[in-house]
């Protein structure tokens, strides 16, 4: 009736997929006109692949990756925070004994863990093996970050695998991993369980560091404005409506149905009471400094060819213009003061490490002690 | 002929084998899902896995390291979504099969898969060892230019000299010229 195509959107089973299946169950999809059905998906690989040719319209997305492939877009970030870096019990157990300070130090950076790796490379035992989500993934680069400023070369030192998010517990109850890096919930699934411990996340590595986006291909953009402002505005109201407290015991039971997420209720609340933000800190803007970054991140891990033109990328993929429209035309059922609150560049204020500058992408890629780049 | 094929649903492995019935020797392993130390015990010599596998990304990540001898991968779609196959083989599979797979047509699509796969990880072979020329080049061009600066040679004596370098200590003009820029950023208090 309204004119709009009905539409079909992927997203992988995880707390930050929260916009699309609120927009849906409130209805704020249907108040746009939209008529829309979620598909959820198996693995990142598929879902990229399904929005490039079209049989999805849009996804829950890693930022990187939309990044990562050709004619792709970012018109909204879902999330900031949520993930986090979970070690197996003993793991943990031995990091405690090697170095009980750094293990009880409020922020914990990973020399216990530098400490442990020397000392089993000693030994002559094999390495530790950590598991992402995806090689263009913020949890690889985080994962990476983190290990590296205590001097482990990811690459070198330990062993790194991915797994698609629902099987990183499995995995870590097996044995294959030792510790992953993955979204919410399933670090506290892997704590309730007893079987792991989490030893950092994401707020305290990158406070309202970016992670995942709405993906669209820029073809089907140029096709579908009038659609594609529609889901922006659900997905907008969604993300205000899932950082309300007074809704998060209906988010939790919403989200943790099986068809969603499908874990335990209390698992997908606790990355909710205190990490995930979707909306207020203008959290759904996309913003160039973040692209940037983890730009940056690809070329310091040798994942894109030299002469690749950084902000070109940034700019074709990151569109913070689809989004600011889109909230504008809002007003009278949200406040757009509050979706640009603070929209003013940010930092990229990681817990430690140089200094990130927007305009030098690549000399912040090489200013790193390990890395697979140089400043030559 | 050892084919790994990640399915927790054992109809497909068996439709594989019968399909390679005849090739000498074959070894076709099904699991359910996809171990990366396993599959490299088996060593197989091309893998088998829906497109709909919780496993793509794993493999997919294999694939993009180039490490963990990477192998073809042929997939299986689902007729309900065009264009997915096409993507996919864009994004590095080296084959697919759409819908129902005939015993019949097994046996050739993965031979099309390995062949296929043969070809790409030449050329990328082929295009790493050019960057790594060019890259050479451009070292002993800077390295030429070091001695020209700081001994007062022509262009064609620092081109002597580094070959005659080179030779003395039987390595490659390049890395010798390596080793001397490293040297000289280090004497300019370049301890980096």
């Amino acid at each position: 009736m309204s004119g709009l195509a009905d539409l079909t959107l992927g997203f992988i089973p995880l707390t930050d997929c929260a916009p699309l299946i609120v927009a849906k169950a409130q209805g704020f999809f249907a108040e746009e006109g939209l008529e829309v059905a979620l598909s959820r998906e198996a693995s990142w690989a598929t879902i990229r692949d399904k929005v490039s040719v079209g049989a999805l319209d849009g996804a829950h997305m890693l930022a990187p990756m939309a990044l990562a492939e050709d004619g792709l877009l970012a018109p909204m970030a879902l999330n900031q925070n949520g993930s986090a870096v979970t070690v197996s019990t003993k793991l943990a157990a031995m990091l405690r004994e090697i170095d009980p300070d750094g293990m009880a130090a409020p922020l914990i950076t990973a020399a216990p863990l530098a400490r442990l790796v020397a000392h089993l490379a000693e030994q002559g035992a094999p390495p530790l093996t950590f598991a992402v989500v995806f090689p263009q993934s913020m949890h690889n680069y985080a994962l990476r970050y983190w290990l590296a400023q205590a001097g482990i070369d990811p690459d070198r030192d330990v062993r790194l695998v991915v797994t698609p998010p629902p099987r990183m517990v499995e995995h870590l109850r097996s044995g294959a991993i030792d510790g992953f890096w993955v979204g919410a919930p399933w670090n506290a699934v892997a704590v309730d369980e007893g079987l792991g411990e989490v030893l950092i996340k994401a707020s305290q590595l990158w406070p309202g560091g970016p992670d995942k986006v709405f993906g669209v291909t820029e073809a089907w953009a140029q096709r579908h404005p009038g659609e594609l402002r529609a889901a922006l505005r659900g997905l907008i109201r969604a993300s205000a409506w899932a950082d309300e407290p007074g809704n998060h015991a209906e988010l939790v039971a919403l989200l943790s149905r099986p068809d969603h997420v499908g874990v335990e209720p209390e698992a997908v609340a606790r990355a909710l009471r205190s990490e995930i933000v979707f909306h207020r800190d203008a959290a759904g803007l996309p913003r160039r400094e973040h692209a940037l970054w983890f730009l940056s991140q690809m070329v310091r891990w040798g994942q894109v060819e030299s002469d690749l033109d950084l902000e070109a990328v940034a700019d074709r993929v990151y569109r913070p213009d689809l989004f600011r429209a889109a909230a504008l035309s809002l007003g009278p059922v949200l406040d757009p003061a509050q979706v640009f609150e603070d929209a003013a560049p940010v930092a990229a204020a990681l817990y430690e490490g140089p200094a990130f500058d927007a305009a030098d992408a690549r000399g912040y890629a090489a200013a790193f002690a390990v890395g697979r780049v140089s400043a030559s | 002929m050892r084919v790994l094929v990640i399915d927790p649903d054992p109809a497909r492995a068996a439709l594989v084998a019968e399909g390679l019935a005849g090739v000498q020797p074959l070894e076709v392993r099904r699991a359910a899902v996809f171990d990366e130390r396993e599959a490299a015990a088996f060593a197989p010599d091309v893998v088998v896995v829906a497109a709909d596998s919780p496993d793509r990304d794993t493999l997919e990540s294999l694939r993009e390291a180039g490490v963990h001898n990477p192998r073809p991968v042929v997939m299986f779609v689902d007729r309900s979504e065009p264009g997915l196959a096409e993507q996919a083989v864009r994004a590095g599979v080296a084959a697919y099969v759409v819908d129902g797979l005939a015993p019949g047509r097994v046996r050739s699509i993965l031979d099309v898969a390995m062949s296929r796969f043969a070809l790409t990880q030449q050329l990328r072979g082929d295009l790493a060892k050019a960057k790594a020329d060019l890259e050479s080049r451009k070292t002993v061009e800077r390295a030429k230019g070091l001695l020209m600066k700081e001994r007062g040679l022509d262009e064609d004596g620092a081109y002597r000299l580094l070959r005659k370098l080179a030779m003395d200590r039987g390595k490659p003009i390049g890395s010798v010229a390596a080793d001397l820029l490293a040297f000289a950023g280090v004497l300019k208090g370049d301890a980096s």
